[in-house]
């Protein structure tokens, strides 16, 4: 693992592919200034902080796109995709526009900062708009090459970036847009686990084999278009199937793997994810994540409870 | 007002008359349609389409082309009489005015009109945009020139302001906005000095009479369209329903369609 943060990796990404490309052009809402300066400098012209107006400046990036412009507009998730979900949708999709959302700040991972700061509705949000690719890349890697093989691409795609990583460390060439991975082999149950839930669902494994019982665990890091035929696969193997994931419990990558699985006999699933409810604690990520049973144990025991010993 | 006006009759001081009829009859086999609010800015669009723009109906994308965009999309049909005049759109897609199969309805459609350059009907999106639209040109080394036209009620909307700061900010003086002040806004926020708003907010400002020819030619002459400058805003005074007077006003005929009646008498006063 290298120890840069992701949010570090889409900065220095932006920095490479800028002075590669002059199409490309970034606007942020007053975040990451800092980190983007040497994009900045290395790309007059073409970095806007436009300040605290994200549904102007998602419209403004709708108008970048219409000039052929390669937008990435930038700021913490809940002011991007839920303040300016109507622009998102309008401006850009219902326009049929490119672009690229990248957000930090996603689910709890700013938990201290209440619930303003919150955004866990953002898979559900994003898949109800035709073409939106879904993206949550957690190493650095994964931000890059799923940025390349995305940012000039007809579609507009978000990039959901962590606070947090899962650190399994992936090769470039193992990212591939709407492929997932599979990374650990099983015969008793599936594990599904988007983000940096990885690491919860290879730690709930261990646990898992130490009773006796085999995960096959996938990782998906692209949730739209999503991988059908791995997750199919799996289940049609496994029978069980436990998904990971930062986000409310409707609408997120649960109810996709639910509907993929359906027209399997006899398949049981369980979600670890965020209730259907409001946080309204403070506290850190990983309290979070403990609380609402993210956690090696917690995966572990709901296995256990939903499909027996 | 004119006497005639006043009286019902035709007004020779009326422009368009031509445009407002076809809008009328638009409305009336497509049994929708918002008549005042394209009557408040048929004279703008017009004036646009034959004295001010550039364009090719025949390659609506042509990169050189200026760029125009209905921000209050419920007067669309003020668009579209005008793309029709111009060769935009056929006589058919007019026939077809908010039919399921057709390519125009009550707010206009990016996707299906040729020489519409943004879905709107939102009101606050059209502006936005635009200052997008206008800075990737200017990133791009481009010379196109960017007009707007946004409603002083689509004025409500914050993000209203929220582009014309930062339009002001990176000097996009190659953006014009044209504001239909018939004062729909002030029906429900009468504290509302929009010629004061945008002088506040930087933007060289100008007062004029939307349905008047000559001031209208004076206004879109004086703009400069610097690449690096002060955008300017063209503040014109309308009349919503303008031209009918049974039509004239903020009441009932906002989104009516006339009776065979009221269509006789609108025509007269059209005629």
């Amino acid at each position: 693992m290298s120890g840069k943060p992701v949010r570090q990796q889409f900065a220095d990404t932006m920095l490479a592919l800028g002075q590669e490309d002059p199409s490309l052009v970034v606007m942020v809402g007053d975040i990451s200034h800092g980190l983007l300066q040497p994009f900045a400098k290395a790309c007059p012209g073409r970095y806007y902080n436009v300040g605290i107006l994200e549904p102007t400046m998602m419209s403004m990036g709708a108008g970048l796109a219409r000039v052929g412009l390669f937008p990435v507009l930038h700021t913490i998730a809940p002011f991007l995709i839920e303040r300016a979900l109507e622009q998102i949708k309008l401006d850009f999709c219902y326009h049929g526009l490119h672009g690229n959302i990248v957000t930090v700040g996603s689910a709890f991972d700013y938990a201290y900062l209440g619930c303003t700061h919150h955004c866990y509705c953002d898979f559900a949000l994003l898949k109800t708009l035709e073409g939106v690719q879904i993206t949550y890349p957690s190493t650095p890697v994964e931000f890059d090459a799923l940025f390349r093989q995305a940012y000039r691409n007809d579609a507009l795609t978000v990039y959901r970036v962590p606070g947090d990583q899962h650190g399994v460390e992936f090769s470039a060439a193992d990212i591939r847009l709407g492929k997932g991975i599979k990374v650990a082999d099983g015969r008793d149950l599936t594990l599904v686990a988007t983000g940096p839930q990885l690491k919860t669902a290879l730690g709930a494994r261990a646990i898992l084999a130490g009773r006796g019982r085999e995960a096959e665990v996938l990782y998906i890091h692209t949730v739209r278009p999503l991988d059908e035929e791995l997750i199919l696969a799996s289940v049609r193997k496994t029978g069980h199937v436990v998904v990971l994931e930062e986000h409310m419990r409707s609408g997120g990558l649960g109810d996709d793997v639910l509907r993929t699985t359906r027209k399997l006999s006899s398949v049981r699933y369980a979600s670890a994810s965020i209730p259907d409810a409001f946080v309204r604690a403070y506290g850190s990520y990983q309290d979070h994540c403990e609380s609402v049973g993210l956690s090696p144990g917690g995966v572990a025991a709901l296995a256990q409870r939903e499909f027996g010993p | 007002m004119s006497q005639a006006a006043t009286a019902g009759h035709a007004d020779p001081g009326i422009l368009n008359k031509d445009l407002r009829r076809q809008i009328v009859d638009m409305v009336v086999t497509g049994n929708n349609g918002h008549i005042p609010s394209a009557f408040s800015i048929v004279d703008i669009v017009s004036h646009l389409y034959r004295c001010v723009l550039k364009f090719d109906p025949g390659n609506p994308e042509w990169a050189e082309r200026d760029v125009f965009i209905l921000s209050k999309g419920h007067g669309c049909l003020a668009l579209y009489v005008n793309l029709h005049r111009h060769g935009f759109i056929t006589d058919d897609d007019v026939a077809q005015f908010c039919r399921k199969g057709g390519i125009l309805g009550e707010h206009p459609d990016f996707r299906k009109v040729p020489g519409v350059e943004a879905s709107t009907g939102s009101l606050g999106h059209g502006f936005s945009y635009a200052v997008g639209i206008a800075l990737g040109q200017r990133i791009r080394g481009l010379g196109n020139r960017v007009f707007v036209l946004v409603g002083d009620g689509e004025s409500h909307e914050g993000t209203v302001w929220e582009a014309a700061h930062v339009a002001r900010n990176y000097e996009l003086g190659r953006l014009c906005v044209v504001v239909d002040w018939n004062h729909s806004g002030m029906q429900l926020l009468p504290h509302d000095d929009l010629p004061a708003k945008w002088q506040a907010f930087g933007w060289r400002t100008k007062v004029i009479d939307g349905h008047d020819e000559g001031e209208l030619g004076a206004a879109f002459d004086s703009v400069q369209f610097e690449s690096r400058g002060i955008p300017t805003a063209i503040i014109a005074k309308t009349v919503k329903g303008k031209g009918v007077p049974m039509l004239e006003g903020h009441g009932m005929w906002h989104h009516r369609i006339p009776n065979a009646e009221e269509y006789a008498r609108i025509m007269e006063a059209l005629s």
